[in-house]
């Protein structure tokens, strides 16, 4: 049923599927897969394009008083064709208003909540939708990580100018 | 009339999911389609289920290189049969243990022990068992080893999901139909291929070659997915 092959020609074929796997995995796989490019050909040929995380293009901390109200504002970019998430920790029942907008376009934006120590992947969603801009408040119903999923559903990249005050601590770009 | 709303409500969700499918960025591990639908739905949801099985099988190019390489020498209706219901035995096995108890394992050891299958099956479709090993291991056995493991890595995928346990069984066996359905729909196409190919002399003269591109190929899944584990 199977071909048989002589000794030498199956020592060789081993070998160079092996060198055609290490050579493909190098160049090509690692780059786009993990951002892993020993070579820089990835990268030359715009394979370590689907790991562009998302940037911080700056934070700025407004106000921080010995309270525990804060203030903070940052400039979120949402890539294009990409999905970003914001978050704070938050306390139960402790409360957040926020403020953003985007003068490049549309985002889909989920604002939600998931509960500390939680490995289910349950999340309640507070508001979802597809605007420019948003403005409200939310009080935690319980602690855990608590903020917004972004889509940008267009080919450029979105900026963001979020503001934020009350009571948290900041988790960042997730 | 009860039946008639079944059909008619399992269709909406058939073609709403179908609509909704595409290749979005990832949130929560799942993509956003599979969030959402996850989101606004709990309990028995067969058609969704089975749609899921099987666009991961059509579009699970691990699995089908290993069938390519199972079906490969394969030329009798019976064998192809046989040798399917192995490897059908052998994941829907543990994909439905996997799932129902809980078993976790990593899925990138997993989807490095298929693409071991996928070299195993290219060495031994050269002879490259026979000849070091005198004979050649019972390939039934092989399938249906391998089989298992395939299992897993599926197992894998849907636990990936976070199913809540309501209707979890049914919304399982679904997703294996779905799965069995899609691999119904490859084999088509791979024998299809194979048979078609096999008349014609470049058949013998490039199953070396084609044998040698499928270790490789399997070479490279191992590779990358070793090297997804050891940096996560």
């Amino acid at each position: 049923m199977e071909q048989n092959l002589p000794s030498r020609s199956l020592i060789k074929a081993t070998i160079i599927s092996v060198v055609i796997a290490i050579i493909a995995l190098v160049l090509f796989i690692l780059p786009a897969e993990y951002n892993i490019d020993p070579t820089g050909v990835g990268k030359k040929l715009g394979l370590t394009v689907f790991n562009k995380q998302a940037v911080i293009v700056q934070t700025q901390n407004l106000e921080t008083g010995s309270s525990k109200t804060m203030e903070d504002s940052v400039v979120i970019s949402v890539p294009a064709r990409r999905g970003i998430e914001y978050k704070l920790a938050m306390r139960q029942y402790q409360k957040v208003s926020y403020e953003w907008n985007t003068n490049d376009g549309q985002l889909y934006v989920d604002l939600h909540g998931e509960p500390k120590g939680d490995t289910t992947g349950y999340f309640e969603s507070y508001t979802i939708a597809t605007v420019d801009k948003m403005k409200g408040s939310f009080t935690a119903p319980f602690e855990g990580s608590h903020g917004w999923y972004w889509k940008n559903k267009t080919n450029k990249d979105i900026k963001i100018q979020l503001t934020f005050s009350g009571q948290y601590s900041i988790e960042g770009i997730k | 009339m009860l039946s008639k709303f079944t059909i008619s409500n399992g269709l909406m969700w058939f073609f709403t999911f179908i609509a909704l499918v595409s290749f979005e960025s990832f949130a929560h591990g799942v993509d956003e389609t599979t969030r959402t639908f996850l989101l606004n739905n709990s309990g028995v949801q067969i058609i969704p289920f089975m749609y899921i099985g099987a666009k991961h099988m059509v579009t699970g190019y691990d699995h089908l290189l290993f069938l390519v390489g199972v079906l490969f020498f394969l030329h009798r209706s019976k064998d192809v049969l046989l040798y399917v219901s192995m490897f059908t035995l052998g994941h829907s096995l543990t994909l439905m243990t996997g799932v129902l108890a809980n078993i976790q394992v990593d899925a990138y050891l997993i989807d490095a022990i298929i693409g071991l299958s996928v070299v195993y099956k290219g060495f031994d479709n050269l002879g490259g068992f026979k000849y070091y090993l005198g004979q050649q291991p019972n390939p039934k056995t092989a399938v249906l080893i391998f089989g298992l493991f395939h299992g897993f890595g599926l197992a894998t995928k849907i636990q990936e999901f976070q199913l809540p346990g309501e209707g979890l069984a049914a919304n399982l066996i679904a997703f294996n139909i779905g799965v069995e359905l899609g691999q119904f729909l490859a084999l088509m196409f791979i024998l299809l291929i194979i048979n078609v190919w096999r008349r014609y002399p470049s058949f013998n003269q490039f199953a070396a070659t084609t044998n040698t591109a499928l270790m490789s190929a399997g070479f490279m899944l191992i590779g990358m997915q070793l090297t997804g584990y050891v940096i996560n």
